[in-house]
């Protein structure tokens, strides 16, 4: 993990509830979010995902008032959203969407150096959290004087995020941010992002229609129907294990099982020692349960070695021990359950 | 010289008070330098000052015209219709046309050359401003909106610099159309480049006349190009970024 300055460790986030947020639009006969109600906590990724036109973005946007509800109440910190200025409200949320949509017109520093400007920060905190975020978000600081157009699609949703994170908004919203990026470097800046959120701990609000996305991103997942209903809410091991209804299961899919064993890492896995066996396949305790479980597939099924970072053995791996965890429901749901490591632990 | 080789018996071309070799003048020559530099402080020197002035006052007077009629169909879409008819038929009505039209309402004045030759720079320039302000990346408004921007902060910070260089690009095109143009403003005031070039023709078509008249109009007119490209690089650095 980077270094990070100190002013990063002074993150504030909000807890963000919805209270039968409901949007409906002149003319349709449905509403686009149908009596949404759900709480975040402060610090936690929320997942809205669902089919197009279940209303996931409309319930996302309602939070920043880019779409007024027309009943119920969102509430943010404890206070209704309504009852602040949108543009005000705006500039203590971060936004970021698909299309990043930084401005064409200014370097990089100037783009993240956004909401800052706006909230009348001086010239000086401006440029050390522009600095700070650059390399939170980890770009090189000769990036700060280039402009959009000469940034790859990963490097501009890097700056979208730095850019939202600026003026250290209690909430962060994020509409399908990694959507437009190639799947390998998807997958990093997920990780990325992870590692990022575990320092800064905002409370988000993130859009997807991809349950493998949702499961990976989500401390809760919302599961929105068409029409605007929730269909379930929960961690994504309850939604996994228990899915309310058929609608959900099949959302999730076939493969929910396997998607439950990408919950686990090896390395929360109580496993056998060797005891003399020594298999040629050896596995980093950082793999989830499902990735070992193809390698091991893959390999023949001879079991493997677990090996920690340190190259010391943690345990054995075999097909067997890795298929009794499908049939059992605790396992990733306590894995789900421990609280992330603490920014301190990350960095040690 | 041609001059030399031309016919006595040409054109009897007056003698404009130049001290060239006078058959150049006489014989109607190609171009006659030396009555050119003799003249051009007393002829074209005030011409071009008139040009720039005549030039000057569409091009501002226009802008500041279509300014406002794009930032009216920038924020009510319904008024770009009617905006776009009218300032269309201005623009094609020929210009000699419309000075018959103005001359016994405005007379023979500054007044009609100015309003025909802003006429012209109406849709030129409503066009193109309104074309950079709506070209606007629709995430780009998306996220300005999204970070807090208020209305009047998007505008100013976001979709006016963006439409800059399409701002520019009509004030280009303008202001040579309206160089060219602005010779024909003669027909109605002794003023500008056209003066030299309708004293030429009367007087049996002097060629050097026309010639230097028309040619200092083709410089002006790449002259302002030349500086109105400076201008745009100068406010739009970001658009000669390369790309990866």
């Amino acid at each position: 993990m980077r270094p990070v300055g100190d002013q990063s460790t002074q993150s504030s986030a909000e807890p963000l509830e919805f209270r039968e947020a409901t949007k409906r639009y002149p003319g349709s006969n449905r509403p686009a979010v149908d009596g949404l109600s759900l709480e975040v906590p402060a610090g936690e990724i929320c997942v809205l995902v669902g089919p197009s036109g279940c209303g996931k973005t409309t319930a996302m946007r309602m939070v920043n008032r880019m779409i007024d509800m027309t009943a119920g109440d969102i509430l943010l910190g404890g206070r209704s959203v309504n009852a602040r200025k949108p543009a005000e409200l705006r500039r203590d949320i971060g936004y970021v969407i698909q299309q990043v949509g930084l401005f064409p017109h200014r370097s990089i520093g100037e783009n993240i150096a956004t909401v800052p400007g706006l909230l009348g920060w001086d010239k000086a905190r401006i440029s050390a959290r522009v600095k700070e975020l650059i390399e939170l978000v980890g770009l090189d600081q000769e990036m700060r004087t280039r402009y959009p157009v000469q940034l790859s699609g990963g490097q501009q949703q890097r700056v979208g995020v730095a850019r939202a994170l600026a003026a250290d908004p209690a909430v962060m919203l994020m509409d399908e941010p990694f959507g437009a990026i190639d799947p390998i470097n998807r997958d990093r800046l997920q990780d990325e992002f992870l590692r990022l959120q575990a320092l800064v701990r905002k409370t988000i609000v993130f859009v997807t229609h991809d349950i493998d996305e949702a499961i990976k991103m989500g401390d809760r997942i919302a599961i929105l129907r068409e029409g605007g209903l929730l269909a379930q809410y929960g961690t994504p091991a309850e939604i996994l294990a228990n899915p309310a209804d058929d609608f959900v299961a099949r959302f999730v899919g076939a493969d929910r099982g396997l998607k439950r064993l990408s919950l686990t890492t090896l390395g929360e896995l109580e496993l056998p020692k060797p005891n003399g066996h020594s298999p040629r396949l050896r596995l980093p305790d950082t793999m989830t349960a499902r990735d070992a479980l193809s390698a091991l597939l893959t390999d023949g099924g001879g079991g493997a070695l677990v090996v920690e970072d340190d190259g010391s053995v943690r345990g054995i791996a075999t097909i067997d021990a890795l298929g009794r965890l499908l049939t059992d429901a605790s396992v990733p749901e306590h894995a789900v359950a421990a609280p992330a490591p603490e920014p301190s632990e990350d960095d040690a | 010289m041609i001059a030399a080789l031309a016919a006595a018996a040409g054109p009897v071309i007056p003698d404009f008070g130049g001290g060239t070799g006078p058959s150049c003048v006489r014989d109607n020559g190609t171009f006659c330098m030396g009555w050119f530099r003799d003249n051009w402080s007393d002829i074209f020197v005030p011409a071009l000052g008139q040009h720039v002035k005549l030039v000057a006052i569409a091009i501002g007077v226009g802008f500041v015209i279509s300014s406002a009629l794009a930032l009216l169909a920038h924020s009510h879409h319904w008024t770009e219709k009617p905006i776009t008819v009218i300032t269309g038929v201005l623009y094609t009505i020929p210009s000699l046309a419309l000075f018959q039209l103005l001359v016994p309402i405005t007379k023979l004045s500054l007044l009609t050359a100015e309003i025909a030759l802003v006429s012209y720079t109406l849709l030129i320039l409503f066009r193109n401003m309104l074309e950079g302000l709506r070209g606007v990346p629709a995430d780009v408004r998306d996220a300005a909106r999204g970070m807090g921007l208020t209305d009047r902060q998007i505008f100013w910070k976001v979709e006016l610099p963006l439409a800059l260089p399409a701002i520019v690009a009509g004030l280009r095109i303008a202001t040579v159309t309206i160089i060219s143009l602005a010779t024909v403003a003669a027909f109605v005031i002794n003023e500008g480049l056209g003066k030299p070039i309708f004293d030429a023709i009367q007087s049996n078509v002097f060629k050097t006349e026309i010639l230097a008249a028309g040619g200092l109009a083709v410089a002006m007119a790449l002259l302002a190009d030349g500086a109105l490209v400076l201008v745009q690089r100068g406010l739009t650095p970001w658009a000669r970024a390369r790309t990866r």
